[in-house]
């Protein structure tokens, strides 16, 4: 398969992973593992001083994964900017999901201060990786001040709703020069692959194995998913048309008519 | 008596602030390997932990990574 390239770095895997909601570190470690994955995003939070903390560090072997911190938490661009800094002080990662989600109950990303906290972070030298709503003008804005990527919303994060968005993914995956990585509200494979299909250049998925029965299986389907839907693209999928088209020969039929 | 804001909560020290911020996380029994920093809004290198002194009235923000997507 391809590779997909971020900021001048290769990854064979189009699948990017969060690290969230999962029932334990180690449950966790065996669902990145079986996905292939390349790329797991991590959250930054206080420490619990009163209580002893689980380091969900000493479960991702970073030889193997790079760590992607996300500034999710931030309800401005402050916040964010803040959090993308601690993030590379604590691990001397300079890539970071920007996600700027002032609204708790849809999660939408605000998209004047992710503009605004990207414009900062960029000429600080991180690689942003934008969280953004299907927005095309938006998207465009943000690669022309130089983002890694784009990470236009399928639906709102954690809703296993699928492309809710399609039309206006279809135009930013045709309008973009940055990678796409459709992220957030992918809750079957089958959504993935969709998103594939479209011409996405990966996807980033959380909830959907997170929280299924068996993370590990739900992990190696969306695995052959998303490789099932980059080959369907790649492959020049065949015309949609309104009348059927025969499969088979129409002409030698059984019969005398 | 002398105290710091750590993540928000006020912690006196009876018998006198830690000498550092390696020591003070030595205490609070807090692996520094894995945590970043913040002295009044700064950030603090890892590196400088055991360097970086601290003072009575201090905000410190102790941070680590979590599972998020």
């Amino acid at each position: 398969m391809d590779k997909l390239i971020i900021a001048d770095r290769q990854f064979d895997s189009r699948l990017l992973v969060g690290t969230g909601k999962f029932s334990s570190s180690q449950v966790m470690a065996q669902a990145i593992k079986a996905c292939g994955t390349e790329i797991v995003t991590v959250a930054l939070r206080r420490v619990d001083i009163e209580n002893e903390n689980d380091d969900i560090l000493s479960h991702i072997d970073r030889s193997k994964y790079l760590l992607l911190p996300n500034t999710s938490g931030a309800r401005d661009s402050e916040e964010a900017v803040r959090l993308s800094k601690l993030a590379r002080a604590a691990t001397g990662i300079n890539w970071v999901k920007l996600e700027v989600t002032p609204d708790p109950y849809y999660l939408l990303p605000d998209p004047v201060e992710t503009l605004k906290a990207a414009e900062i972070l960029v000429k600080d030298g991180f690689v942003v990786l934008p969280y953004i709503n299907a927005d095309p003008v938006l998207a465009k804005k943000l690669q022309d001040i130089g983002t890694a990527t784009v990470m236009p919303l399928a639906s709102p994060i954690g809703s296993n709703q699928g492309l809710k968005t399609r039309e206006l993914l279809e135009i930013i995956i045709e309008q973009s020069n940055v990678p796409v990585v459709v992220d957030a509200g992918l809750g079957m494979p089958s959504h993935a692959a969709d998103a594939m299909e479209l011409g996405a250049d990966a996807v980033l998925v959380n909830t959907a194995i997170a929280t299924a029965k068996s993370p590990m299986q739900m992990a190696t389907a969306f695995k052959h998913a998303v490789q099932a839907g980059r080959l369907a693209y790649l492959s020049g999928p065949a015309a949609v048309t309104k009348q059927a088209k025969a499969s088979s020969p129409l002409t030698g039929f059984l019969r005398n008519d | 008596m002398e105290a710091l804001t750590i993540n928000g909560i006020e912690k006196q020290f009876p018998s006198g602030l830690p000498d550092n911020l390696a020591e003070l996380l030595g205490q609070i029994k807090i692996k520094s390997a894995t945590v970043v920093a913040e002295i009044d809004g700064e950030i603090i290198d890892r590196d400088n932990f055991s360097k970086t002194k601290v003072a009575d009235g201090q905000k410190i923000e102790l941070i680590r990574f979590m599972g998020g997507g």
